[in-house]
């Protein structure tokens, strides 16, 4: 077998929702990750959507994703014998990544300086709502505050609407990959020096670069920026930018942009169609000559202009939304693309289950559940030559890997008995 | 000063836009010396999107408040100017090479034996016309490690589909999971996988093929399609099609397993003469902050009502459970209601804004945001680390470079080459 980047290093995953990514992308890379699991039922086995839509802690999508390729302990940390017994793994581990409030892994003994006194090198990677330190540390957090104190919030959705969380819990998602790579980052430190550290990681701060320049246009020009809905900041609607319906769902298109092919492209594809009606004649053909990208800025520019200009405008708009009425959105995105027309599909998830971009390269994983039963998973996030990303096990059972681990730290096995009756384990 | 992690790691950066740069910032915030290769004959397309910088004013000798930059000033002008550039280029020396000359092409060659790690976010178009391939860059350099970002893999019927942060938001699902479910699939506000998503998974890469490379000697090549990093996030909803056949689909700020979870509307305040809307975000996930949320509403009379009293109750009663919380929050100030649910142990934030942000004394104590003095733009505030280091903590130490700015120092002092060689490159418009 081909080797793994971190099959030398050992993780114990005390991680809650906001960093669970977070060791899924290290075990994914090789690390023998150790999910320690509540006796009482990890929370996360609770978050649906379920495998056959019947709530089942074995079978969360969330969990059964998260958690690939990790082995399961339960194990109560706040008991003297648990405490004692997750001592005993530190000794063994490399990291150690956990979501707790600030302050909480101290108060049990278990905090940073604690956990060097068992193994000096050791990483701890913390995953937050708002960091270690400062006012707000001790915040609760959930994924939509992280998104809304980054910022990131105000500026989507419509203006009559509310602001619009993004879908699919991106500050955990954001806070996980940056306490990854911080863990990462520790890690080789550690290689060169021998020394470990504390890894902090603010949910907040994670997500604030995606605001893109709206923070950087407060900081240069004293301007705030709002959600400005589908038009953006285009005060008209505009032909080939925007979302517009196929016949069986939407594309999203961004014609004139530089780099893509020009609006005559476009019109000499309708033609082709038979469906440009009359956006080869006259003035309708003068616009689709020169409606680029730096000809919309200017209209932009010069408002006194854009009144004789939006009759011919919304009329190409008309005709571009017939077309794509036409045809089905694949159609609509795959013949927009080899002519290097700016157009993407606007993919449901059966869209992405289907997509043969995915097929060909073979992204899913469908990976063994047991009794002959096969779940297909996501796939690499990336691809490495000589250190593949692989998933090789199926997210553990609650407790499954129970015996393995303690045998493994020599714990008598009439002493695992005692611990599970006295609900240690 | 403490050595930094990366120190010594020698980083060619062949990308443009958000996901290459990022990344290629982070490895030169922990240290490592980071080439950024531009050309004017192919611009970085950032360095004309504003943000730009503002003229001084007069009146204020220069040192501006905000006050007066609305006062019709205009902003300067030319390729060093853009926030938006700058934001994702700290940390690096900049160098102009034009690649379509031959002797462009072997100053790359030189640079690329130079470095540890190459990293590129062209298309494949511009990979293969450049003999930027992983097989063409070992015959130069052995170990090296190479990082490509194509929107969508190397091999396959969609190879060569195109576009940016906002196209890929509809082609990997967020739009039409993101939003109302009565507004069209309108997308999340910016080009947001280019920012965190994918520069943030090429890093995890590289930083593996990093250590790989210090254990064996061996370098790698890292792929990164950006439609399956993405996707890689979007797990769960597309095993719900896959196991199940559920096709989901967005349904605005709620969550299934909160309620009530959303941005509920605080009260409005002015700004530039207009009213600009506040709001409050936050989620009921358990009973405990059920009761929490009422006792902090000081127990309307409704929150008592038995089509609230349990999670399924609200759920089902969701509408109005909504609205009669924003009766609530409607006449507060959102920085008040955070605080107030705050202290009773409810995850709540403000809907911030970007001026919020600047202004959040969380931010402020914790020194997210880096103050660096350009000489063009003059003093402007860059993201902050990703992640705080305790023992080896990341830092922003120069500016992004003006365009061609380090030309002689990386032909001289990194790459070797005389002054005659050099002029010759200036004469030949290689480096350029």
């Amino acid at each position: 077998m081909t080797k793994s980047a971190l099959d030398d290093i050992r993780v114990l995953d005390l991680a809650g929702e906001s960093g669970v990514y977070c060791t899924k992308l290290l075990a994914d890379l090789g690390a023998d990750v150790i999910r320690i699991e509540p006796p009482d039922g990890d929370p996360l086995r609770d978050i649906g959507p379920f495998w056959g839509d019947e709530r089942n802690p074995e079978r969360s999508l969330q969990f059964l994703h998260n958690n690939t390729n990790k082995r399961s302990i339960t194990l109560d940390i706040t008991k003297p014998e648990g405490k004692a017994l997750f001592e005993k793994l530190v000794a063994t581990a490399d990291v150690v990544v956990e979501t707790f409030q600030p302050g909480y892994l101290d108060s049990l003994g278990l905090g940073y300086a604690a956990l060097t006194k068992i193994k000096p090198d050791i990483i701890l990677t913390s995953i937050t709502g708002f960091g270690q330190d400062g006012p707000h540390a001790n915040y609760a957090w959930s994924d939509i505050v992280g998104v809304a104190m980054s910022g990131m919030m105000n500026l989507a959705g419509e203006k009559e609407d509310p602001p619009n969380r993004p879908y699919g819990n991106q500050s955990y998602i954001c806070g996980s990959i940056d306490g990854a790579a911080g863990s990462m980052m520790a890690l080789y430190h550690r290689d060169l020096t021998g020394e470990g550290q504390h890894i902090d990681v603010s949910m907040q701060e994670a997500m604030i670069i995606n605001q893109e320049t709206a923070r950087l246009t407060w900081d240069m020009t004293g301007r705030i920026a709002q959600r400005t809905g589908a038009r953006g900041l285009i005060p008209i609607d505009l032909p080939g930018i925007g979302i517009f319906n196929a016949k069986d769902g939407q594309i999203f298109a961004y014609l004139g942009t530089p780099g893509g092919a020009r609006w005559t492209t476009m019109v000499d594809w309708m033609e082709r169609e038979g469906l440009a009606e009359d956006l080869k004649e006259g003035e309708n053909l003068e616009m689709v000559q020169s409606l680029d990208l730096a000809f919309l800025s200017s209209l932009v520019r010069e408002p006194d202009k854009l009144p004789a200009r939006i009759k011919v405008l919304s009329h190409m708009r008309q005709v571009f939304e017939r077309f794509i009425a036409n045809f089905d959105k694949w159609y609509i995105y795959e013949e927009a693309q080899k002519q290097r027309l700016m157009i993407g599909i606007v993919s449901t998830p059966e869209d992405l289950a289907k997509n043969p971009q995915l097929e060909h390269r073979k992204w899913y994983q469908d990976v063994d559940h047991g009794d002959g039963h096969k779940v297909r998973l996501a796939g690499p996030p990336y691809r490495l030559s000589a250190t593949p990303w692989r998933i090789h096990t199926r997210a553990p059972l609650p407790g499954e890997h129970n015996t393995e681990i303690f045998t493994e730290l020599n714990v008598a096995s009439s002493d695992i008995d005692k611990l599970q009756s006295a609900g240690v384990i | 000063m403490t050595k930094q992690v990366l120190e010594g790691i020698k980083v060619a950066d062949f990308s443009w836009f958000g996901a290459g740069p990022i990344c290629a910032e982070n490895l030169g915030r922990y240290g490592a010396t980071v080439v950024r290769v531009e050309s004017e004959a192919h611009l970085d397309g950032l360095r004309s999107v504003a943000p730009f910088a503002m003229q001084p004013c007069p009146a204020c000798e220069g040192k501006c408040c905000k006050e007066c930059l609305n006062a019709g000033r205009v902003t300067k002008t030319g390729y060093n100017v853009s926030g938006y550039f700058n934001n994702y280029n700290a940390n690096k020396y900049g160098v102009t090479i034009n690649l379509s000359t031959e002797m462009g092409k072997e100053i790359a060659r030189k640079l690329i034996a130079w470095c540890d790690v190459f990293i590129t976010n062209q298309t494949n178009r511009m990979v293969d016309r450049w003999a930027f391939g992983f097989d063409e860059l070992k015959k130069i350099n052995p170990n090296i490690i190479a990082a490509y970002q194509p929107m969508q893999g190397f091999d396959g019927p969609h190879k060569d589909f195109f576009g940016f942060g906002a196209v890929l938001n509809a082609i990997t699902g967020y739009n039409h999971l993101s939003g109302f479910p009565n507004r069209p699939p309108m997308g999340i506000g910016t080009n947001y996988p280019d920012y965190v998503i994918n520069p943030g998974h090429t890093l995890i890469a590289i930083l593996a093929a990093l250590r790989h490379r210090k254990k064996t000697g061996e370098g790698q090549c890292v792929e990164l399609a950006q439609i399956e990093s993405v996707v890689s996030t979007l797990g769960p909803v597309v095993m719900d099609y896959n196991a199940n056949g559920n096709n989901q689909i967005r349904k605005g700020n709620r969550l299934s397993y909160a309620s009530p979870h959303g941005a509920f509307r605080c009260a409005d305040i002015e700004w530039e003469k207009q009213p600009m809307d506040r709001w409050v975000a936050f989620g009921i996930f358990n009973d405990d902050q059920w009761r929490a949320l009422v006792e902090a509403m000081d127990s309307p009379a409704w929150a008592s009502d038995a089509k609230f009293a349990t999670f399924d109750a609200r759920k089902q009663n969701e509408d109005d459970l909504e609205a009669n919380i924003t009766d609530w929050t409607r006449d507060k100030a959102p920085h008040d209601a955070m605080a107030l649910l705050q202290s009773k142990g409810i995850p709540a934030g403000v809907v911030q804004n970007a001026r919020d942000v600047h202004e959040d004394e969380h931010i402020k104590a914790r020194d997210y945001l880096e103050y660096l003095d350009h000489p063009e733009t003059g003093v402007m505030a860059y993201d902050g680390s990703p992640f705080k280091m305790s023992k080896t903590p990341g830092k922003l130490t120069t500016p992004a470079p003006t365009i061609g700015q380090h030309n002689e120092y990386v032909c001289k002092d990194l790459l070797n080459m005389t002054d005659d060689e050099i002029a010759e490159a200036l004469i030949e418009q290689a480096l350029y």
